[in-house]
């Protein structure tokens, strides 16, 4: 979809092409594969090593839901300590939020607490978080267990998935669920925020349940 | 029809639907058995004021007689869950087959009118359907015309719409009662009947301006009631009579209004007292509540025990066993903070610029003195067009200072109010003097109320849910005191005049490093809104001013030790490019070549630097424009062309950015293109340390690592982080896209590695790696780091991501040089910066400025009414909590629209109205009009009651505490009425009263009404015995009496 209409939204920036338009931020450690994820996501391909995010990149997809259009800005983020200053700088009007971790890394699941806690403090209140363990394919090298993961996710209130970017495992139940959960969250509220609808189509409102989604851990 | 053309063919006519009223008939039979109200079972006697408490349900349906459109509407009341479970078996339609047991149940009961007719529990409901309250119905249908212009007024019409519901009902054995709307809408008469099988109930009406008088009493209407029962049976049963008299009090003797709160006189009184510009106003101007409807019933009395006769009447107010209140609000009364609010929402839409607001004060000021303006003319024209520069920061300032001080006495704003709100805003700007005054100040924060320490948590809230300044900031203060400046000195030209003041006070402080007090520092705190955000953001570069400045101070004394001009090798590849060289000005005044021509710079570089090998190489690029340096000016950097350009362009379009970045990338592949080898041990001397790296020592040398100083990324306002996510977004996400990102972003990396290499002489990128993503650094397993090698051992490698031949990383380290962070270029312009802040202040129009200082005021807005909220009202609190959500979204909306700060104000103003009310309440009932010692609390439930409830019963009746207090409420309204003045008497007016018989305690009851009952057989003596009822109403100019009389169809 967005991947193969890139260079013609590249062209027309003021795309309007959509009914929803929803930011969404990709957080955590350094090397966690956050960048992977995103371009499995996206563009469907994994490469072993991408080169270490600077500040902030993002890519575009568009998906259906409900017969709706919702365009996905996602952004990704640098993990490296020097850039949270940057990066949180950008969590104020996101939508949503993606807290990986790599299940192959303690470092990096100790610090999904402090994440967790930049969220809180930067970003808006009604924003969603969903707990990801990433590159659950190394089953050898895991030292954080499922169970872990999950705990902590409950323990946060967090919805939680172990994914793998280079398996192509959950990435897209990740996605689906958390613009799932962002559009539960705007029908929820009586007068939702109008500048989140698309002014062409103004005054339409996601009033439908969601269709049920498979949130457990596949792996 | 088209059924006799081929009648041939169709013989069958459906002779049933020919005619229009048939047609009628049968449809409403339809609508009948679509509502399954044929065999409707029983209902049983309404509970206690169920009718206002419960709920009603309405089901509606269109039918038409000829081209005349009906709506009917079947209105019942909805049969609570825990009702019987015969009901609700009954009630579903779906069990139709067990409603013979509910049938045979009901055989022994009284059909649902009768029952409804005979209960006196719901006799004086004071909201419900006007039919439910005349006829005491649970359940009727009503035939209306469908369009309010329609009327029927022709006497054969009704009889025959009469009559085709009279078959209706018949036929489908419906056994609720069915009105039909006569005459005009507003008149309300129905006529209507319903049908059983033994019986019919008719309900007919009279409605009349004026009741002859023999009739305008509780004898006459017994008169009317006994002649249309027409009853011969003896003895008669005697009539049972339920009487509410309602009385009006308008006049609140006791507690005139308006009651002036605090700070509206003040105000009003053009009083530039402190406390006037530091508070937003409050409360109501006229009385919110106008009156007060008293209304006293007697429940079901006997005919014989009471007499109300055109002479006399039993019925003393003061005797009535039931007493309830009404309060009747001021529709929209005017409020002083939502008349503030609104008034500040216009000013948003004005699009007039200070200039246009302000400048014709200036042209009146100029008239006044033509002379000069004159000569002054003369002047600017003969002088020489030459000298027309652009004019200078400071003639700017003194010109617009001195246009001010022209027109001190014509400003909106009195000089000495705006030296007053200006010392408000800037408290630092007084001296040791006012330092006092800010005690004083904060120890009026401590001193706080019980009450306001209740909010105190709400308050914490709002600052936390709502996008606008801190309480005590300067943007709030500012907010607050520029629109009481605009309702009391003249509107927007005040706010515009103000405005202009604060500015030249910004630019003042920025001038001169004072930091803007009230306003805290660090990064702008982007829950705020942005104009707070670009003061912080103001302070930011002040401060930086500031430091740069002291800086430089302390530099100029050591300058030369920092004036080393060494080559360091850095990697492998030793990057040739001279670095950190600092030109003696001779020598760049030999070498520097002009800026424009980056490109051929960095080509001469190379030249010069294959010839001079061991010279000092340098590209001077002029720093009094675009590259200001930590250091002064004088000194010449060496020539960095690497991408920090990307930094600033960030603020820049999109194509200018990109040529930007092609142009650095070029020359910084010249850059690498140019790398010699010098070997060699680092030469230079550390700078820039800021403390060891843990236990790190670096690869090659096996020095201790070092944390050098770093630049602080540059802060950000909200605006400037949407424009630089802009700027990225439009690269779009195509991989060329997602690498000119990283460029742009890459100076910050830049500066690090500087700052790293500049304090880690010798270092390589793993060691940076190491410092900066240690993740990336992959250390050999099995082998223990051995930290006094000194050469460089292989104990580890980079991640596979970092060796990506041409990663960005790789790249940006290869450009570095070493440069401490002082020396470098800086992130952050602080003088740039704040230029910019400075001018989007100043070119705000004051309409503009108004919007900005919206989410503030509404924010003050909201604290105000929340102070003012000393009674505990459940409704306010939803209220509250309601206004808050709202202005939280509101505040929070990237695009401020004026519409939804309507919406918002509305429901602010709503807020005060509603505390207004309470506090208009609790003056009115004082407990210094309580007779009985400890019926406070009494009062104040009563109080709150009237708050909550649209009918409120008094407790005790006329006896209990708040009946007392408002019959001295009546009694002083009497009093003044009758105009008798007795000053002497006031406290106990009441005692006065009762000794002077001319002026009765209460005024004529301006509503009376009536509801008679009885259980008579009828028509003839012999029939069933059946209930009937009349109910009247005895308004001035507006007489009612609706009687519902039964009918026994068998025995007649």
């Amino acid at each position: 979809m967005a991947s193969a209409n890139d260079s013609k939204w590249q062209k027309d920036a003021a795309d309007q092409n959509f009914d929803y338009m929803f930011k969404l931020l990709i957080i955590g450690n350094s090397s966690v594969g956050k960048t992977s994820f995103l371009f499995r996501y996206a563009d469907d391909s994994f490469t072993s090593a991408f080169v270490s995010t600077v500040g902030i990149d993002f890519k575009v997809k568009t998906v259906f839901r409900q017969d709706k259009r919702v365009k996905l800005q996602i952004w990704d983020t640098a993990g490296q300590e020097r850039y949270r200053t940057i990066t949180t700088a950008y969590y104020r009007g996101a939508m949503g939020f993606i807290l990986m971790y790599d299940v192959t890394n303690e470092e990096s699941f100790n610090a999904v607490q402090d994440w967790c806690t930049q969220i809180k403090t930067y970003s808006w209140d009604n924003a969603q978080v969903v707990l990801v363990g990433n590159k659950c394919d190394l089953e050898d090298e895991r030292v954080v267990s499922t169970e872990r993961g999950k705990q902590l996710a409950d323990q946060l209130g967090l919805e939680f998935f172990e994914t793998s970017a280079k398996e192509n495992i959950n990435v897209k139940a990740v996605f689906e669920r958390l613009v799932d959960i962002i559009c539960d969250k705007m029908s929820e509220s009586l007068d939702s925020d109008p500048t989140l609808v698309n002014s062409q189509t103004k005054g339409t409102r996601l009033t439908e349940n969601p269709s049920p989604q498979n949130s457990g851990c596949q792996c | 029809m088209a059924a006799d053309e081929e009648a041939d063919v169709f013989e069958i006519t459906d002779f049933t639907t020919a005619s229009e009223w048939e047609r009628f008939i049968s449809r409403l039979e339809e609508i009948l058995h679509g509502w399954k109200l044929v065999n409707h079972p029983n209902r049983g006697p309404a509970l206690k004021d169920v009718y206002t408490s419960g709920d009603w349900e309405e089901k509606s349906e269109d039918i038409f007689f000829a081209d005349f459109k009906f709506t009917v509407t079947f209105i019942y009341l909805k049969v609570p869950e825990s009702g019987g479970t015969d009901k609700k078996e009954s009630q579903s339609p779906e069990q139709e087959t067990e409603q013979d047991n509910a049938d045979d149940e009901s055989d022994g009961t009284l059909p649902t009118v009768f029952v409804d007719m005979m209960n006196m529990d719901n006799d004086f409901p004071f909201r419900a359907h006007c039919l439910c309250r005349w006829y005491g119905l649970q359940e009727f249908i009503v035939a209306a015309p469908a369009s309010n212009s329609d009327v029927i007024e022709n006497e054969s019409r009704m009889k025959l719409l009469m009559s085709s519901i009279s078959i209706a009902l018949h036929n489908t054995e419906c056994k609720v009662p069915l009105f039909v709307q006569f005459q005009q809408w507003w008149r309300k008469i129905y006529s209507g009947m319903c049908v059983m099988p033994d019986s019919t109930v008719e309900y007919e009406m009279v409605h009349l301006k004026k009741l002859p008088s023999q009739y305008n009493h509780l004898e006459g209407l017994l008169d009317i009631f006994k002649g249309k029962l027409g009853s011969t049976v003896s003895p008669r049963p005697p009539v049972s009579v339920s009487v509410r008299f309602t009385y009006v009090l308008q006049e609140w003797v006791n507690s005139p209004w308006p009651q002036s709160p605090p700070d509206f006189s003040s105000s009003l009184e053009g009083d530039v007292g402190c406390s006037d510009f530091r508070i937003l106003p409050f409360g109501a101007c006229e009385d919110p509540v106008s009156e007060l409807h008293l209304s006293c019933t007697w429940p079901s009395l006997s005919e014989d025990m009471i007499v109300e006769n055109q002479v006399y009447s039993d019925l003393d107010p003061l005797q009535a066993p039931q007493w309830t209140v009404r309060i009747q609000m001021t529709e929209d009364p005017q409020c002083l903070l939502g008349e503030y609010l609104k008034n500040c929402l216009q000013l948003c839409h004005r699009k007039e610029t200070t200039d246009e607001l302000l400048g014709c004060l200036f042209t009146e000021d100029s008239d006044n003195d033509q002379g000069a303006d004159i000569s002054q003319a003369l002047q600017r024209l003969t002088q020489p067009s030459v000298s027309y520069n652009m004019p200078s920061l400071t003639t700017v300032m003194s010109q617009a200072s001195s246009r001010l001080r022209i027109k001190a006495e014509e400003a909106p704003v009195p000089t000495e109010l705006l030296n007053e709100i200006l010392l408000y805003l800037f408290p630092d700007a007084k001296d040791s003097e006012n330092t006092e005054k800010e005690g004083s100040k904060d120890e009026d924060s401590d001193e706080l109320t019980e009450d306001e320490m209740r909010h105190q948590t709400y308050f914490k809230q709002l600052s936390k849910d709502l996008k606008s300044s801190p309480v005590n900031s300067v943007v709030h203060k500012l907010a607050v005191s520029l629109f009481t400046v605009n309702y009391h000195h003249g509107g927007l030209r005040a706010v515009a005049h103000l405005w202009q003041e604060f500015v030249l006070e910004m630019r003042y402080r920025l001038e001169n490093n004072y930091f803007i007090s009230g306003v805290e520092n660090g990064q702008p705190n982007m829950g705020s809104c942005l104009l707070h955000q670009k003061l912080q953001m103001l302070n930011c570069c002040i401060e930086r001013k500031i430091k740069r400045e002291q800086l430089h101070k302390g530099y100029t004394g050591r300058r030369h030790s920092t004036d080393v001009t060494d080559l360091i090798p850095t990697d492998d590849n030793y990057i040739g490019c001279p670095e950190d060289v600092s030109m003696e000005t001779d020598d760049a005044m030999n070498i520097s070549v002009s800026e424009t021509a980056d490109n051929n710079e960095s080509c001469e570089n190379e030249h010069r630097a294959s010839e001079q090998a061991n010279m000092r190489l340098a590209s001077n690029v002029d720093s009094s424009s675009e590259d200001e340096f930590f250091e002064c000016a004088e000194e010449n950097q060496s020539g960095r062309t690497e991408p920090v350009a990307g930094a600033e362009m960030v603020a820049r379009s999109e194509m200018a950015g990109e040529n930007t970045i092609v142009q650095s990338m070029s020359t910084s592949s010249l850059a690498s293109n140019t790398s010699f080898k010098i070997s060699g041990i680092p030469q230079h001397r550390p700078e820039g340390r800021l403390t060891p790296c843990g236990d790190l020592k670096l690869l090659r040398s096996g020095e201790q690592m070092y944390i050098p100083v770093t630049q602080e990324p540059s802060p950000m306002t909200e605006d400037m982080l949407d424009e630089q996510a802009e700027v990225l977004a439009k690269l779009g996400s195509s991989p060329e896209g997602t690498q000119l990102r990283a460029k742009m972003q890459s100076a910050c990396l830049l500066s690090d590695m500087e700052s790293f290499k500049a304090a880690n002489p010798g270092c390589a990128l793993e060691d940076f790696v190491r410092w900066y993503s240690p993740r990336d650094w992959i250390p050999n397993e099995g082998e223990e780091p051995d930290n006094e090698m000194p050469l460089p051992g292989e104990k580890g490698q980079l991640s596979q991501r970092m060796l990506i031949p041409g990663n960005m990383w790789v790249e940006v380290w290869q450009s570095a040089q070493a440069i401490p962070a002082h020396r470098q270029k800086r992130l952050f312009d602080d003088t740039k910066e704040a230029e910019k802040i400075l001018h989007f202040l100043s070119a705000m129009k004051p309409g503009a400025v108004v919007l900005h200082l919206l989410p503030c005021l509404v924010h003050a807005a909201i604290i105000r009414v929340i102070e003012n909220d000393d009674s505990d009202i459940p409704k306010l609190r939803m209220l509250l909590d309601q206004v808050i959500g709202k202005a939280a979204k509101v505040l929070r909306s990237p695009h401020q629209e004026i519409r939804r700060y309507e919406d918002l104000i509305k429901m602010i103003s709503l807020a005060e109205v509603v505390i207004a009310r309470a506090k208009s309440l609790k003056t009115k009932f004082t407990e210094e009009l309580l007779d009985q010692p400890g019926a406070e609390e009494e009062l104040n439930y009563f109080v709150s009651n009237l708050l909550q409830h649209p009918e409120v019963s008094i407790r005790g009746g006329p006896c209990g505490p708040a009946g007392s207090v408002i019959h001295k409420l009546f009694i002083a309204a009497q009093k003044s009425s009758y105009l008798v003045l007795d000053d002497e008497t006031e406290e106990n007016s009441g005692e006065a009263y009762r000794q002077s018989p001319t002026i009765p305690d209460f005024p004529n009851p301006s509503g009376r009404e009536y509801i008679l009952r009885t259980w008579v057989p009828r028509p003839a003596p012999y029939s069933k015995t059946l209930p009937h009822r009349m109910y009247c109403v005895l308004v001035d100019n507006d007489y009612r009496l609706a009687g519902a009389f039964s009918h026994d169809t068998i025995f007649q």
